[in-house]
């Protein structure tokens, strides 16, 4: 997480400050039990990338829940921070891969920012996908 | 001369590990990187620039 804060008089610019975070018992989610329609969201929202980076925004842990009703798909995820410039671009992929799956005719996207999203949340193999691409975790 | 005051952030500056080889034997070379969440750092083993994820 990365706040600006000022530095002391706030003569001078500002630095990012990174706060540990805590990841709620059932954080990250990646729809493992998930069955049906809802797996087969899952294993869609797999396929959509960080814009940044090589890895699915599954393993980043910004999905939070999905669930299906009839033909109706409602996804609630979360962005690594409030003001994600990427922001409607991510929406827009979930949006269209909810909506790859049979069943579903028309897929919502939520977007929540509780919890708050931390580092914690990056699952193993999506901290291998970073290293991979030379970030250290 | 004076350096960018933000070099000094007292923001966790610790080693981290070097996604390429492992090594430990790095330095935080600045605390801002090409994004919110990442800083700049150097691998002393393998003389590679890295960023850290936060």
């Amino acid at each position: 997480m990365t706040t600006n804060a000022p530095l002391d008089g706030g003569k001078a610019c500002g630095y990012t400050n990174y706060e540990e975070g805590t990841v709620p018992d059932e954080y990250p989610k990646t729809g493992v039990d998930a069955t049906g329609t809802e797996a087969e969201v899952w294993e869609a929202l797999r396929e959509v990338q960080d814009p940044e980076m090589p890895v699915s925004i599954v393993d980043l842990g910004l999905i939070y829940d999905v669930s299906v009703d009839d033909d109706h798909c409602t996804v609630e995820m979360t962005l690594t921070y409030t003001g994600c410039p990427a922001r409607d671009m991510i929406l827009n992929d979930v949006k269209c891969a909810a909506e790859t799956a049979h069943a579903v005719q028309e897929a919502d996207v939520r977007l929540q920012f509780s919890p708050k999203w931390t580092v914690d949340m990056v699952t193993e193999a999506g901290r291998d996908d970073l290293r991979e691409f030379g970030l250290s975790v | 001369m004076t350096t960018d005051p933000s070099t000094t952030t007292t923001a966790d500056d610790a080693a981290v590990q070097c996604p390429y080889c492992g090594s430990t034997d790095t330095k935080r070379e600045h605390p801002k990187g090409p994004s919110l969440c990442r800083s700049m750092h150097f691998c002393t083993d393998c003389q590679q620039p890295f960023e850290r994820f936060h």
